[in-house]
């Protein structure tokens, strides 16, 4: 057993829910899209025996009041279903339960508060929208038996925590997971949102290729700092208002495993979906 | 039109959020919307822009997009293929005048 405990896998992928409710409405190439990525996606989570899953997803204010709203809040219960009774027809995906860790999750927010960033936490079950229970019933989570920590992020009520603070945040993760949970324990680190998208805008149906295209690559290439100085709030609202800055859980990600290459797994735009679909997992030393 | 106008004192977020909590408000609001718009303390231009289903207004106003679609999805229905459908595209239609 390792003397630390350690990052097994790290993610990026999306929870457009069209990809499950509408997925009869893509062609049959847009289809082996989201098909092959999420299948791949489980065999590569599976493959890296974690024990600990982590997800960071944009919270759609599906569980707070705008006038209280946390930049993270992690659910502290010992069991996470979904999706929430009002979603359920909007996503048209099975329900799910997915046991939690209420000792990682303590041990999250001690951590975090120990390193000066001041999270939220919710004993009581959370409310899950297509932000968890896209990936859940995509990979299959409730049948993997590994305990979920989710922590929902606010992507999208003004001012919400830059590209610079996410991958801070992302920094300590890392630094929390090596240093504060138990040694040998193996964690998986999964950032869900994107690609572009403008829920709710007059854009609701524009994708920007151009960008998403682009922001794959900069997660492929590993240049953090161009990363960060590219990947600005004003470039991510201009390929969708108050959607595609969801890539800010990646960012998290990102800053938990330091520069390691990405692997793409292809890129579908299909606008039933409203949204642009690609994901991609980095590299992890052995 | 993005989050630039976004104003979270506008009471109309907590409807929203409200109704997407409480299936029992819900059925009130389809049943009797004036009744539940009544309980909330909404600026009068405010009010007037939920009930006139002009989205372009509320926005403008600042409210939330993201809550904005929800409202739509309130009013016109939520299912995947079908009522969510006919939401989008009104409030695209509203958004744009393109109606």
């Amino acid at each position: 057993m390792r003397s630390v405990a350690e990052i097994v896998f790290a993610a990026g992928v999306p929870h457009a829910p069209a990809i499950v409710g509408l997925f009869d409405k893509a062609t049959p190439e847009q289809q082996k899209v989201v098909r092959d990525t999420y299948a791949s996606l489980s065999a590569e989570l599976r493959k890296a025996k974690p024990d600990l899953i982590i997800v960071f997803a944009n919270d759609h204010m599906t569980n707070s009041r705008v006038l209280a709203y946390p930049d993270f809040l992690i659910g502290m219960a010992a069991e996470h279903r979904g999706p929430h009774e009002w979603f359920k027809p909007w996503i048209g995906c099975r329900d799910y339960a997915v046991k939690g860790s209420p000792a990682a999750a303590e041990a999250l927010f001690r951590g975090m508060t120990r390193r000066d960033v001041r999270m939220f936490g919710s004993r009581a079950p959370l409310n899950f929208d297509d932000n968890v229970s896209v990936p859940s019933v995509l990979l299959d989570l409730d049948k993997l038996g590994v305990p979920l920590v989710p922590v929902l992020q606010n992507c999208t009520v003004p001012p919400i925590p830059d590209q610079h603070r996410c991958y801070e945040i992302g920094r300590k993760l890392g630094d929390l997971v090596r240093n504060d949970l138990p040694a040998g324990q193996r964690v998986a680190l999964i950032g869900s949102g994107g690609l572009s998208h403008e829920p709710g805008g007059a854009r609701y149906m524009f994708i920007d290729e151009a960008f998403d295209r682009w922001f794959i690559e900069l997660c492929v290439e590993a240049d953090h700092e161009r990363m960060l100085k590219e990947l600005t709030i004003e470039r991510m609202e201009a390929a969708g208002s108050g959607g595609t800055a969801e890539l800010l859980s990646w960012v998290v990600v990102m800053g938990a495993i330091g520069e390691r290459r990405g692997h793409s797994y292809g890129y579908a735009i299909c606008s039933d979906f409203r949204c642009g679909i690609g994901a991609v997992s980095w590299k992890l030393a052995a | 039109m993005g989050l630039e106008k976004f104003d979270p004192t506008l009471a109309g977020h907590d409807l929203v959020q409200d109704l997407k909590w409480n299936p029992a408000l819900r059925a009130e609001f389809k049943a009797d919307e004036k009744a539940v718009l009544d309980r909330y303390a909404l600026r009068p231009d405010e009010r007037r822009a939920i009930e006139a289903r002009d989205f372009k207004t509320l926005y403008a106003l600042g409210f939330h997009p993201y809550l904005g679609g929800q409202l739509s999805r309130f009013i016109y229905g939520n299912d995947a293929g079908g009522g969510a459908l006919v939401a989008n595209k009104k409030l695209i239609a509203s958004l744009t005048g393109e109606r």
